[in-house]
């Protein structure tokens, strides 16, 4: 019984040979012809056809999940141009995998629960620990895509998830499943067998200014805060540049400047990017926001995001029980990204100081993280969550 | 009391307790709003103070995306000169520009066009572009004069500063709103273009992104022509390399066939002194046999005419054992025989030997041996030959009351000998063929005494026999000096 994990990763400017060589590193650090599992991420440089294409040329895996995103977290780097593969083989970890695709035209609770259904249909009679998805990032409401899932796989089950991501113009984010890529898709696997799971998340920004109260929202659709059209907020903090929140594609206010939302007895405030501003002054936010929460600005700096990675990575460690990690995986906001610019490989290096410098490391800069939220009741619900870090470790 | 009054007095209780209670809530509230009207008030400026930090940060922000920007844009910069400076193959210096390193420069459209031979402009280095826009934005450069004009003079065109008209055309012919269209030159001039660029969602051009732009644009051009020039310096040097291979090869025949001549003719020069100095002792023999008079009277006319064959006879034994001396030495058939030498006593035995010539002429001698100088292995004989060679030939142009000297002097590990005499000198134009073969320096005392031409020759090879060097100096009418050196080998 044992796993063998290897990643690979190239930075070559055509796709096939780039594609080629992630694989055939990620195949040497295996040390197995067979391979279970692919976890396939890549930048928005490449097409993504001709990566999926290299790949089934180059070797036979049985299953294939991934997405686009900003950036590569490698153990030694952080890449914002490649593509990285993170292969599998593993007698006691079972996989279940599947899509769903259309996002932008079928209703997302009803898509959440397909997809649900279909990966434990693939996944079987074993006992399952982790769901893990990737969601095009260009999807506005992944609340309802998360209920669907809760629906099915119980509401306190872990699921942890990324927003593919793309330049922050949310033009190209795309999604790996199998032999083909797709948009407005969703995609995600389960983890079971005999493994142990940590999960742990943070995001390290704080409330700034006066506290204001969420008046009128509709699901992810914030349209008052103080009786006042929600968009006046980010107006009076930020005047002339608040015109960003109009335009499309994501802007450095929004991103680095999200919406905190106080819930009575959660540890953290959870964050919610103004992905755009309606005419009638309403924000469109990525997840669902309750009415009568208290709403701030938030602000976040590069120490205080160091700290919740520190935390987070602590977290995942003690809920391993002791047992070591085989695979550590991140999912971190491409917020932190912009907000850490040259000095993110350093919050990498606190992660690797927590699991050790020899563990396996993958991660990827989303646009928009799901992940389970400490509460009072002692459960770990998944929520919504932006501008986050989320680390998944398998011992 | 009666219950009435109480009553009244309870009732009076009562609603003075409700009013003054009443009072006392009112005053409360007063004091809760203004309490909370203070908190409002704090809240406010908390908002006031939140705003200048947000301001501050969004400041902090855009300057740290910068300086990131700069710095990978440095980094990169520094990375790429070091990488272009260390070849000088034009090929290589675009292999070398890692298209990667190329994208850390902060732009997603990078563009290198570089003039072939025939001044056509094509791309070496393409990232972000398709090929058929290549061709139309190299058509369009190359239609536009006034472009290439500016160009030419080393103008840097960037969206930042540059007039309307030329923005919107540079804009729309490589499809980006933030650019930098740089000149890549060299001492002749326009050798080609750097573009880079980014549409209007990536980031826009910051401070110093030009300068960049420039500077690697000229260390290109720099590392290009560099790179022609020693192209064209190693075809150069090829072409002399087999000018000097076809040289020397004619060099080498003719030395081969002039030492086959030299070998034939010391062979040819060997075999006839040999052959000719048996009948000459013969003549010699019988002319002293005749000399003698044992096979009868000679008369005295006959004795004059038996001298001068012996005195004769005697000259030619002589310029045979020189010409056979020369030969062997230069065919290396004599082996010096090396014994200890005290160069000062051998220098006072040829003086003893040449003190009636020396007298002849009333010559005055010096000789100024130094006394550090050790014992050397020499061939004595040869040696004494030099000595002889030089002080006769000394004696013979100087004139009478003049002097010669001999010195000698240690230096390192050799000794340097200068044998000089007050002669007359010798004319410049004969100075370097002095020690040829059969070369007499025409003047007057030549024409009047016989000489072999040989001395002076012998003398060369005995001194290079002994791994030495020997040159002259000379002034006409005022004396020559013969500097040999001879190794100190003890």
């Amino acid at each position: 019984m044992s796993s063998q994990i290897g990643i690979g990763f190239s930075s070559h400017l055509d796709a096939e040979q780039a594609a080629t060589e992630a694989i055939l590193q990620a195949q040497i650090g295996l040390g197995s012809p067979n391979i279970d599992l692919i976890i396939l991420l890549s930048t928005i440089h490449y097409d993504p056809q001709t990566v999926i294409q290299s790949i089934h040329q180059t070797i036979h895996c049985k299953k294939l999940i991934g997405c686009s995103t900003a950036g590569i977290i490698l153990s030694e780097s952080v890449q914002t141009r490649g593509i990285a593969i993170l292969a599998m083989v593993s007698d006691d970890i079972h996989v279940g995998i599947s899509s769903i695709e259309n996002l932008d035209k079928i209703n997302l609770e009803d898509a959440g629960k397909e997809l649900a259904r279909n990966i434990l249909s693939d996944f079987g009679p074993h006992s399952r620990q982790i769901f893990l998805s990737f969601i095009d990032g260009q999807i506005a409401d992944y609340s309802s895509l998360l209920k669907g899932l809760q629906g099915i796989f119980g509401n306190i089950f872990p699921i942890i998830g990324a927003g593919s991501s793309d330049d922050l113009r949310l033009e190209k984010t795309f999604q790996f499943y199998q032999n083909h890529t797709s948009r407005y898709s969703a995609n995600g696997l389960i983890l079971g067998g005999q493994i142990n799971v940590g999960i742990g998340a943070g995001h390290g920004w704080r409330p700034l200014g006066k506290p204001r109260i969420i008046t009128k929202t509709e699901k992810n659709i914030i349209k008052e805060i103080d009786g006042k059209k929600a968009a006046l907020l980010y107006e009076q903090y930020f005047e002339d540049k608040a015109l960003d929140l109009y335009s499309t594609g994501l802007n450095q206010m929004t991103i680095l400047y999200p919406l905190g939302v106080y819930i009575e007895g959660n540890k953290e405030y959870l964050l919610r990017n103004a992905i755009q501003g309606l005419e009638d002054g309403s924000i469109i936010c990525q997840g669902d926001v309750p009415s009568g929460a208290e709403v701030h600005i938030m602000i976040g700096n590069k120490e205080s995001c160091r700290n919740a990675a520190l935390e987070a990575a602590q977290e995942a460690k003690k809920n391993l029980f002791g047992k070591p990690a085989k695979l550590v995986i991140i999912i971190e906001s491409m917020s932190r990204l912009k907000l850490l610019g040259r000095m993110a490989h350093q919050e990498i290096a606190i992660i690797k100081q927590i699991f050790g410098a020899t563990t396996p490391l993958l991660g990827m800069y989303s646009n928009g993280e799901i992940c389970p939220f400490e509460s009072v009741d002692k459960f770990k619900k998944p929520l919504i969550q932006n501008e986050s870090i989320v680390i998944l470790a398998i011992g | 009391m009666g219950t009435l009054e109480m009553i009244i007095l309870i009732g009076a209780f009562v609603i003075f307790s409700l009013i003054a209670g009443l009072l006392f809530a009112i005053q409360q509230l007063q004091k809760s709003q203004e309490s909370l009207k203070k908190i409002m008030k704090s809240f406010e400026r908390l908002d006031e103070q939140a705003k200048l930090i947000v301001k501050t940060d969004l400041e902090l922000n855009k300057a740290q995306e910068e300086l990131d920007k700069r710095l990978n844009g440095l980094d990169a910069l520094q990375k790429t000169s070091r990488r272009i400076t260390t070849t000088l193959d034009e090929n290589e210096i675009f292999q070398r520009l890692d298209q990667s390193l190329m994208m850390n420069l902060g732009f997603e459209k990078n563009l290198i066009l570089i003039q072939d031979k025939y001044a056509r402009l094509q791309p070496r280095i393409n990232i972000g572009f398709y090929e058929k826009d290549i061709a139309v934005i190299i058509s369009h450069i190359q239609k536009n004069e006034e472009l290439l004009k500016n160009l030419q003079e080393g103008q840097t065109f960037s969206s930042g500063n540059i007039s309307h008209q030329r923005k919107e055309f540079i804009n729309q012919l490589f499809n980006a709103d933030y650019f930098i269209l740089s000149p890549i030159l060299t001492k002749n001039g326009l050798i080609g273009i750097i573009f880079v660029g980014n549409s209007a969602y990536s980031s826009s051009l910051t401070e110093g992104d030009e300068e960049i732009i420039s500077i690697l644009a000229n260390q290109i051009g720099q590392a290009i022509e560099n790179a022609r020039l020693f192209e064209e310096a190693f075809r150069a040097s090829q072409i002399l390399e087999t000018k000097v291979k076809e040289r020397t090869q004619q060099l080498a025949k003719a030395l081969e066939d002039v030492q086959n001549i030299s070998k034939s003719k010391s062979s040819f020069i060997s075999a006839v002194s040999h052959e000719l100095r048996t009948p000459l002792t013969s003549i010699k023999g019988y002319a002293s046999i005749l000399m003698t008079g044992k096979l009868g009277d000679v008369p005295e006319e006959v004795k004059k005419r038996l001298e001068k064959i012996n005195m004769h006879s005697d000259n030619l034994v002589q310029f045979i054992n020189n010409l056979l001396d020369i030969s062997r030495i230069e065919s290396g058939r004599v082996e010096m025989n090396m014994t200890k030498c005290n160069l000062s006593i051998m220098i006072e035995s040829v003086h003893d030997l040449l003190t009636p010539q020396l007298k002849e002429k009333n010559i005055e001698w010096q000789a100024h041996i130094d006394p550090r100088i050790p014992e050397m292995l020499l061939d004595q004989h040869q040696v004494e030959r030099i000595f002889i060679n030089l002080v006769s030939n000394a004696i013979k142009f100087t004139p009478q009351g003049g002097t010669i000297s001999i010195n000698a002097q240690m230096n390192n590990n050799a000794v340097t000998i200068e044998v000089s005499d007050t002669g007359i000198g010798i004319p410049e134009k004969d100075l370097t063929r002095l020690f040829e073969e059969f070369y007499r320096v025409e003047n007057e005392i030549n024409q009047n005494v016989k000489g072999t031409g040989l001395g002076l020759s012998l003398v060369r090879k005995i001194v290079q026999a002994h791994k030495g060097k020997i040159w002259v100096t000379s002034q006409v009418n005022k004396g020559t000096t013969f500097h040999f050196t001879l190794p100190i080998q003890q």
